[in-house]
């Protein structure tokens, strides 16, 4: 990667540990602004460990280099991340009884932005995004996960990343517990934040969202480590052959 | 109060011509005074609780007695500084021992609202029969010994469109007394608010009685925040009559050590009850709060709900009692008390108690204490909200279910100080 395209996310030898077991076992990775890259791999293989580790969760230890557009954003928290555009789309996002989906992204979107919208400019853009992901208006008065559905909590995930306009975005297994109407949604909500220019990883199991969100870099994650890189072609392939033949640690393959 | 046991510890003085000096020079009436020496004679001698027993075993009962004799005080002049800020029916100021300030709108004023010195209003027959004499020893050294008090009263059918507030202010030592008596198919908002202290050190002994009569609709609210130095009990009971409504809210901020008692008896056919309350505590706060919903009649229906936030090293003790009489057949009951803690060197207790004494009862409890969640803390951060604005989006997410059940006066007012405590932490 040259300097004149510096990506807006990368990651270098990036090790994670979950208290004294090695989870991700040497990580690089970089992502060019409005690129999707998909990563994928088996149950287990730590995957979602790397994207929770990466956006700073507390009860992972990482080692190596994370940056922002070329910022070394290793150790901050997780808000400070946030704040200069990073985003992480949860897997199993958490409930938050009492705290309704308009108040949190109020905040949200005030923090990330560094300034307060003005409320009715706010409910407007929130309304408009929420009607491009065909959510109904009343659950900006739910509260945040509170008792929704597989599918709701993973629209709510999007409509944060629409919401949030991060540089660049994880989504941790956004495709699961998804019916096909919803994933077709979710998928237009990522299309379309790449369009914008979001630097994007996809974190998944099943290669099923790629049918509607094409990735322009496929890794192939397994025990800890990324095993191949290659183009769209290379999900087609984990499709029609698993992943048994990959099961010896290859060396990536530089694309 | 049975089962006392001596502990050797002394009430200065409460000599009975003492009571009697206090009450004639108030200008009190013979029934008055007769109330008065009846809860001192329970004191003789001044037997304290048992601390094996439940109510007293979290928190030393030695914290509340006064360091002087309470008859000495003489009301002082007090400025009433208040500034009324949203439209009230009435309000009632209790400062210095003495009631300050009485404001009435020409709505209540019209309606036949009272608003009295308690220590004239005539009112002893009233008096006790929600605390009785024997409730226990700080109710009953209140009995004897209160000064600067205030009877409300709402005459029946009356409908009061704006809430009733009364401030009590917190002195060196502060035995308060109010009554509320609300008339047949009345229906009210009330706030009673403790304050002051004035960074000093102090101790009150406060007992607040509400009698609801038939069909009556009260929502009473008690919200103390007092400053750090003030050492307090506050006893509130409400009696029910059937077909009658009594909703109570509870706000706990400040002092350094609290303890409530505040509860209902559900004396009538068909009445209902409902608790909600919240406290807050931080520093070395040290909160003991006791609900009680006594189920006397049939047909009557109580529900409780109570969250506790506890940051730095602070302490909740919560003992929760339901009591379904035998007569008391198709009662319902709930509670539930959930406490949070946002730091590792809070701690909570939760007990619910339950006598039940007849079959045909619908009845449940529930109580948690947990840590702040670190799941919904990273989720928070990771949408850019700093670690400490994300506790108090938890917090006030926390609290904030339970305060959707609070009258919208009652509310609003408690709402801005839960806000302005988080701001402080």
């Amino acid at each position: 990667m040259s300097h004149s395209a510096k990506p807006v996310f990368s990651c270098t030898d990036v090790h994670v540990w979950i208290a004294e077991k090695e989870v991700v076992k040497g990580v690089d990775l970089a992502v060019s602004a409005g690129e999707i890259h998909a990563i994928m791999g088996p149950n287990g293989s730590g995957k979602s460990t790397l994207a929770n580790a990466l956006m700073g969760h507390p009860a992972y230890t990482l080692e190596g280099t994370v940056e922002l557009s070329g910022e070394d954003v290793t150790s901050l928290s997780p808000d400070e991340k946030a704040r200069r555009g990073m985003f992480l789309a949860f897997q199993y996002p958490v409930a938050v009884p009492g705290v309704t989906v308009a108040s949190f992204l109020r905040a949200a979107v005030a923090a990330v932005r560094g300034t307060e919208v003005p409320v009715r400019e706010f409910r407007k853009e929130l309304l408009a995004r929420m009607e491009d992901l065909e959510m109904d208006p009343a659950f900006a008065g739910r509260y945040l996960n509170d008792g929704f559905s597989g599918g709701e909590k993973k629209r709510l995930e999007i409509l944060q990343l629409l919401m949030l306009k991060p540089r660049f975005a994880l989504l941790d297994e956004t495709d699961s517990g998804l019916d096909i109407d919803a994933l077709k949604v979710v998928a237009e909500g990522i299309n379309a934040a790449a369009s914008q220019d979001v630097g994007m990883v996809l974190v998944t199991h099943y290669q099923r969202l790629l049918n509607y969100v094409r990735p322009h870099v496929v890794h192939v994650f397994m025990d800890g480590r990324i095993v191949r890189t290659g183009g769209p072609e290379l999900a087609l392939e984990l499709e029609e052959r698993g992943y048994d033949w990959l099961e010896t640690p290859a060396t990536a393959g530089g694309a | 109060m049975a089962s006392r046991a001596a502990t050797g510890a002394t009430l200065p003085m409460l000599a009975l011509e003492h009571v009697a000096e206090l009450s004639s020079v108030a200008g009190e009436d013979r029934a008055l005074l007769a109330l008065r020496n009846q809860a001192r004679e329970l004191l003789t001698p001044l037997l304290l609780p048992d601390r094996a027993r439940h109510l007293w075993r979290y928190t030393d009962p030695t914290r509340f007695l006064p360091d002087t004799d309470p008859t000495d005080l003489t009301p002082t002049d007090v400025g009433p500084t208040w500034r009324l800020e949203e439209p009230l029916s009435v309000a009632g100021l209790l400062a210095g021992g003495a009631l300050r300030v009485v404001e009435m709108d020409a709505q209540a004023r019209k309606a036949g609202v009272a608003v009295e010195d308690l220590h004239h209003a005539k009112a002893a027959e009233m008096l006790g029969q929600a605390v009785p004499p024997g409730h226990g020893f700080v109710e009953d050294i209140n009995t004897a010994a209160w000064r600067g008090g205030v009877l409300v009263r709402v005459p029946a059918g009356v409908a009061l469109e704006h809430p009733i507030r009364l401030r009590v202010v917190a002195g060196p030592l502060t035995l308060p007394r109010v009554l509320v008596v609300a008339g047949e198919g009345s229906s009210f908002e009330i706030i009673e608010g403790h304050v002051g202290g004035d960074r000093s050190v102090g101790k009150v002994l406060g007992v607040t009685e509400i009698l609801v009569a038939r069909d009556a609709n009260v929502r009473y609210g008690l919200v103390q925040r007092w400053d750090p130095g003030i050492v307090g009990h506050l006893t509130a009971r409400a009696r029910v009559a059937a077909g009658a409504r009594f909703h109570l809210s509870l706000a706990s901020f400040g002092g350094s050590t609290f303890k409530a008692d505040v509860g209902a008896y559900l004396a009538g056919e068909g009445a209902e009850v409902e608790t909600a309350g919240v406290a807050m505590g931080g520093d070395q706060q040290h909160f003991d709060h006791h609900t009680e919903h006594i189920h006397e009649a049939r047909k009557t229906s109580s529900n409780l709900d109570f969250k506790v936030a506890l940051t730095h090293a602070a302490r909740s003790t919560y003992t929760g009692m339901i009591r379904i009489a035998r007569q008391a057949g198709g009662s319902e009951a709930y509670q539930e008390n959930r406490n949070l803690l946002l730091s590792h060197d809070a701690r909570a207790e939760s007990i619910p108690e339950l006598e039940i004494l007849t079959d045909d009862v619908r009845c449940s409890h529930g109580a948690t204490v947990a840590p702040i969640d670190p799941e919904q803390l990273f989720y928070l951060q990771s949408r850019g909200l700093a670690n400490l604005q994300a506790m108090r989006v938890i917090v006030y997410g926390f609290l904030d279910q339970t305060l959707a059940r609070l009258p919208q006066t009652t509310r609003e007012r408690i709402e801005a100080l839960v806000a302005a405590r988080l701001h402080t932490e």
